[in-house]
């Protein structure tokens, strides 16, 4: 079901929570809510929920408006950073729970709850209480009762983020292919950045109650509009240089040799961030930069710092004058104190606004 | 944890064992003898040095109910107090989830302002009671008991459950409302039952302090409402303390509370929130 949130704000006293949040959530879609803690993106998720009431905007689910709706009625489930299971009850009950409340036929209960136990691998541990399960049981206990009603929307309130590494990464593709294949919409909030790549459909990128950028993942981690959002997705994060627009679409900065001729859909974007005040950023991810010889052709001659050889990738760490930036690249034999050769291919390069204020995506 | 590693060695084992019979033998005693004395004669209960064999009496217990009419102030007892503690459990427990889950405003102000009953000795209250009790006509009835019972009793039954609520992880509820219950639904199904070893606790108190009170039972009773309190305090007499009469008055008080605290042990066992969230 497609959920709709229309300038939606939330204050707590004086505390402003949310800034007047707007997005369309589209059927079947898994949208994800990135940000680091304090940005807004619980809260938002709650009142989805209607755990908390909005100060002012509307959401509505599947067209309907919900904004002041009690949570009952507005047909979601929902698995919280802390599982909030019914200690007193078994895995069993914990499942047939929302069902008993529905009034369901006893067998009814019995054979949903079967069914999707089985589906989360928890067949075995239906008779046990919460208390003598792990954290990842419980979360699948947490999901299986959240799954078994076959709701219209699914929230995630940091399901992982009480999980260690390993099992995070095991139940994040569990959990993907699951509501996935179940085609529910699905809400998901969390601060780990690879999460929220590895599993969104579209992703916003939340800062100090706003949606600073709401797109696809790639889309994000190609195209980051601001400072924040470079920085927050991808690691090492991009490197970011204080540049000038220049007359003729070209943007340069403190390297002669980074530049970038704006394409038509840049020219505007950053029309609007000198309109706005004038904080213009010129971006690369570290590992679109080129290792090459120091003096060659089109390089910008830089003293290595620091290498990282990290397997997979080398880290790079490069200073040219005080200016400090990041490479990756494959293995290479390149030591700190050598001057290598960096190339910036224009195309790769990006303009990137200072201050999250500037654009409102 | 380091409970278990003291009593794991085995000198650290004998010194707590050791302890803890020691504690309870200097409780236990004073009951075994007023246990004792209410069986025995009045020349065995002045013996001295006291005597440890003796030929049981019923004797005290008999002028228990004959003398002092204890059934009726059994009855009393039991109906004041019982419902009483209902009344303030009910409502103190209603009060105590408002003022822990809610947004009320001026929450704090209104928990201290509950709290501030409690701050005023009893026997302030005592002649305004009683001037109210009979312009009302209550005065002597089990009603004007009950009510300065459950009244008392309540501000300790919203603060001490304010805390055990508080202490029940609100996602619990939150997912409730979210199964599909009304908050009401949610109070009922998912937080009372686990509130109950706190309310089995709470409620053991409020009737205990209930059942021992004396002085306002003393005072706003003469003849029809008196509690066992004050007919136990008959035993003390003009020119001597019957000492068998009185032990045996004791008995009858503390076996009511003993068969509660027995019934309720099983709840009064903590742990049964363990394991609900992380951790």
């Amino acid at each position: 079901m497609a959920i709709n949130i229309d300038t939606v704000y939330k204050q707590f006293g004086a505390l402003k929570v949310v800034n007047g949040v707007s997005v369309d959530i589209k059927d079947g879609e898994f949208f994800v809510m990135l940000g680091p803690s304090g940005c807004g993106k619980t809260t938002t998720l709650r009142m989805v929920a209607g755990l908390e009431l909005p100060t002012a905007g509307r959401i509505s689910i599947d067209g309907a408006d919900m904004t002041y709706a009690e949570p009952r009625h507005r047909d979601i489930a929902m698995a919280f950073q802390d599982y909030g299971l019914y200690p007193n009850m078994t895995v069993f009950k914990n499942i047939e729970f929302p069902l008993k409340i529905r009034k369901l036929d006893v067998r009814e209960r019995a054979r949903k709850v079967e069914d999707t136990a089985e589906k989360l691998g928890l067949g075995e541990l239906l008779q046990r209480k919460p208390s003598q399960l792990s954290g990842g049981q419980r979360q699948r206990v947490s999901l299986a009762r959240a799954l078994v009603r076959n709701p219209k929307v699914f929230l995630m309130d940091e399901p992982l983020s009480n999980l260690d590494a390993k099992l995070r990464a095991v139940m994040r593709t569990e959990i993907k292919k699951l509501v996935t294949n179940l085609g529910i919409t699905t809400i998901y909030v969390t601060h780990d950045q690879i999460e929220a790549m590895a599993m969104a459909d579209r992703i916003a990128v939340m800062s100090r109650g706003n949606m600073v950028q709401v797109a696809s993942p790639l889309e994000i981690y190609d195209r980051p509009k601001t400072r924040f959002v470079a920085e927050f997705i991808g690691s090492p994060p991009m490197n970011l240089f204080p540049a000038q627009l220049k007359a003729g679409g070209t943007v340069t900065c403190i390297l002669p040799n980074f530049a970038h001729s704006l394409c038509d859909d840049e020219r505007a974007f950053a029309a609007q961030i000198v309109d706005g005040n004038g904080g213009l950023l010129l971006g690369i991810r570290p590992e679109h930069l080129i290792v090459a010889k120091a003096g060659a052709q089109g390089a910008t001659d830089a003293l290595v710092e620091l290498v990282e050889p990290l397997g997979q990738t080398t880290n790079i760490y490069v200073s040219v004058g005080d200016v400090r930036f990041v490479i990756v690249t494959d293995r290479t034999t390149v030591k700190a104190g050598d001057t290598i050769g960096v190339v910036a291919p224009s195309e790769l390069l990006r303009v990137v606004a200072n201050d999250d204020a500037v654009v409102r995506h | 944890m380091s409970n278990s590693r003291i009593l794991k060695s085995g000198a650290g084992a004998l010194a707590a064992y050791g302890l803890a019979i020691a504690a309870a033998l200097f409780f236990a005693f004073p009951i075994f003898w007023m246990v004792t004395s209410s069986f025995k004669s009045e020349v065995d209960i002045s013996a001295y040095p006291p005597v440890w064999s003796f030929s049981p009496t019923l004797a005290n217990y008999a002028q228990l109910f004959t003398e002092l009419n204890a059934w009726q102030a059994l009855l009393n007892s039991a109906l004041i107090v019982g419902l009483a503690t209902c009344i303030a459990m009910a409502a103190g427990t209603m009060a105590a989830y408002a003022l822990a889950r809610f947004d009320v405003k001026g929450k704090e102000f209104l928990a201290f302002e509950i709290l501030s009953i409690r701050m005023l000795p009893p026997i302030v209250s005592v002649i305004p009671m009683f001037i109210i009790a009979r312009q009302l006509g209550i005065f002597d009835t089990p009603w004007l008991l009950i009510a300065a019972y459950a009244l008392s009793g309540l501000p300790f039954v919203v603060w001490v459950m304010r805390v055990f609520i508080q202490d029940i992880p609100q996602s619990i509820e939150e997912a409730a409302m979210i199964d599909g219950c009304s908050r009401f639904e949610t109070f009922w199904r998912v937080t009372l039952p686990l509130l109950l070893p706190g309310l089995a606790a709470t409620m053991v108190i409020v009737f205990m302090f209930a059942w021992n009170e004396f002085l306002l039972a003393s005072m706003l009773t003469s003849q029809e409402a008196k509690t066992l309190p004050v007919i136990a305090a008959n035993a003390i007499k003009p020119k001597a303390i019957a000492w068998g009469l009185a032990s045996a008055a004791g008995v009858m008080m503390s076996l009511p509370v003993v068969v509660l605290v027995l019934l309720m042990q099983r709840y009064l066992v903590r742990g049964l929130t363990l394991g609900a969230v992380k951790g």
